[in-house]
């Protein structure tokens, strides 16, 4: 499914990076990435992409979280998918879900994927994301 | 010489004639006879030894024979006492048996008759002194069981697990102060229905398995709810205790604090999903890769290709470490006792490493300067764990250190450790990064060490072999400046070998 969206991912491990990436760019996305939280923000306010996704752990445990609670505050953070991508599930037995409003909203996210993430996942979290915004 | 079984017998008369006389005919029976002559005599003679028998005269010009009697009864109250007396009345003797006297001998007497009544007084000696003997043993046994009782009770008081009976109805009948802390109460009345102070989970259960039954043999096991602090567990094992007929006596209730043991349960789990989460990353980027290159569909050029596979080479690699790691920490958690002691010198060892470290340090440039001012540097230790120890100590010192820096390694003494001094000039850590320095697999992850590579394990090691021999080791580190690692060897330790 060929897209002209551009992305930014966000994984301190940046062989994933490198594997996202190039999936995310054969479907035609434009990807900005990056392995910290810190630059990810900057990345995230020059290029303003279509989504995000970002890994929950990195130079903190909740890295993720912080990192997407400061994009949704923004104005252009609200209007596009964000999506955590984590192992935490399988590594700590807590399991976050975003089944519902409140979830998002709780999480400042609009999908949370388990690792490994299937790019599939990923375009469709994103897809819903645009399909229900226009509903 | 005396022998115990010869009566002894002490005659208190002013007379002489006839204390002599009497003194005579009693030793002709078989008797040992001391005799007084005065009141004081007698007295201090009675004191002195043990008699069976003294014959007093009343009537003597120092101490009234009363006296002398009064006070020998006072301190030997065993010794059967006979007054003498030659103003025979009826008064006289109705006096002297009042004050304690065991009886009377009219003078003049014959020796027959002297004779046949110091016999009956020493019958009832004898019987006097078996009376006594058989009291004291009784008292004796009393004691002893209240002794046994105070002590069983200490016993119990003092165990740290707590101990609660209960008898067939349900009622509290004994419980020691582990019990009492263990339930959070400051007192429990006994002979009240447990229910009333009871956690409900054992009320249920006693009420189930053993309350209104004949007998029961089995024993439970539960963890108490301990709300409202969730950090407490407490587990209570309820156990039958039977009467000789194996009908159900009562129960006991033994409640242990169990925390620690499920702190180090806690702990074990959360390593262990630390370790399968440390091992995913790297599968799961090796497995991406493959993936990608696995699918004819995905189109990547041959550079692609080629970095693909470098970089799952190198994350396997590194898998490949950190399992080696592992097992070393495993080997030193299980083989404890395996260590292979002998003689090694820190100093040699420390110079294989930088041997070994010398194409690291000349790649970064990095100077290194070595004092050695200790006097004794030889150790008995397992040679392969002080190497590991160094390695991962100075090769850390490497790795995170700039280009053109410098390390300084001293090395010195004192009565009780080799102290070892490693200072960098890395990236240093932040005080947050120092505090979780030496856990299982953490890494401080920031722009200056992302692409510095390791398992996370190595100063872990370090800290496991260190604490092994009883060692200690500090570090002091300045964000961006550097860190200095010192490692206090104890020179002496109980490994043998």
């Amino acid at each position: 499914m060929q897209t002209n969206r551009s992305i930014l991912l966000v994984d301190d491990d940046c062989d994933i990076i490198a594997q996202l990436k190039a999936l995310l760019e054969l479907d035609g996305f434009k990807v900005y990435s990056t392995d910290n939280s810190k630059e990810a923000l900057e990345i995230f306010n020059r290029e303003k992409p279509d989504a995000v996704a970002t890994d929950l752990m990195m130079e903190e445990m909740d890295s993720g979280f912080t990192l997407t609670y400061q994009i949704k505050k923004t104005e252009h953070g609200r209007k596009i998918p964000v999506v955590l991508m984590t192992a935490a599930a399988h590594a700590t037995g807590y399991r976050f879900e975003t089944y519902t409003a409140e979830e998002k909203e709780w999480l400042k996210c609009d999908a949370i994927l388990n690792k490994p993430i299937s790019v599939e996942d990923l375009e469709k979290k994103i897809n819903e994301f645009y399909q229900t915004e226009k509903v | 010489m005396q022998t115990q079984d010869e009566p002894r017998i002490l005659i208190i008369d002013d007379e002489e004639t006839l204390r002599a006389a009497v003194k005579r005919i009693l030793e002709n029976e078989g008797f040992i006879v001391q005799a007084a002559a005065n009141g004081t005599e007698g007295i201090s003679f009675a004191l002195k030894s043990d008699f069976d028998l003294a014959l007093i005269d009343l009537k003597m010009p120092d101490i009234n024979g009363i006296e002398v009697l009064r006070e020998i009864r006072r301190k030997k109250p065993y010794t059967i006492c006979y007054i003498a007396t030659a103003y025979a009345s009826y008064d006289t003797a109705i006096e002297a048996t009042k004050l304690g006297a065991d009886g009377y001998i009219l003078k003049p007497f014959s020796p027959e008759e002297l004779v046949s009544q110091l016999r009956k007084g020493l019958e009832r000696r004898k019987l006097l002194l078996e009376t006594e003997r058989l009291r004291k043993e009784r008292e004796e046994s009393l004691l002893e069981v209240a002794f046994e009782r105070t002590r069983l009770k200490t016993i119990i008081n003092s165990i740290r697990d707590g101990v609660i009976v209960v008898n067939r109805e349900g009622e509290s009948v004994y419980c020691n102060q582990a019990a009492l802390k263990l339930l959070n109460i400051s007192f429990l009345p006994i002979g009240i229905p447990i229910i009333e102070h009871f956690p409900s989970e054992i009320v249920s259960l006693v009420e189930t398995n053993f309350l209104g039954k004949e007998s029961q043999t089995n024993s439970f096991t539960i963890e108490l709810n301990t709300n409202p602090d969730p950090d407490k567990f407490i587990e209570a094992t309820i156990s039958p205790v039977p009467q000789s007929d194996n009908k159900l006596a009562g129960i006991v209730i033994v409640l242990r604090n169990i925390t620690e043991f499920k702190k180090l349960e806690m702990a074990k789990s959360q390593f262990v999903s630390m370790v399968a989460h440390e091992l995913k990353a790297p599968i799961a980027a090796t497995i991406g890769f493959l993936d990608i290159l696995t699918k004819p569909e995905i189109k990547v050029d041959d550079a692609q290709r080629m970095d693909f596979l470098k970089r799952s080479h190198f994350r396997l690699d590194s898998l490949l470490l950190m399992i080696n790691d592992l097992l070393d920490i495993s080997r030193m958690e299980m083989n404890k006792e395996a260590k292979e002691i002998k003689e090694i010198s820190f100093e040699d060892i420390l110079a294989d490493i930088l041997l070994l470290l010398k194409i690291d340090i000349d790649k970064k440039k990095i100077q290194v300067t070595f004092k050695n001012s200790a006097k004794k540097t030889v150790i008995r230790a397992d040679q392969n764990e002080i190497h590991r120890l160094l390695l991962n100590l100075l090769s850390n010192a490497v790795k995170y250190n700039k280009e053109n820096g410098t390390i300084s390694i001293g090395l010195s003494d004192d009565v009780t450790f080799i102290i070892l001094r490693v200072e960098d000039t890395g990236i240093g850590m932040k005080p947050d990064e120092h505090k979780r320095l030496f856990a299982e697999f953490f890494r401080a992850k920031n722009d200056k060490t992302k692409n510095i590579h390791g398992t996370g394990l190595g100063l872990s090691i370090v800290k496991r072999i260190v604490d092994s021999y009883n060692g200690k080791i500090e570090c002091v580190s300045k964000y961006g400046e550097g860190s200095t690692f010192t490692l206090y060897f104890p020179k002496i330790n109980n490994y043998k070998g």
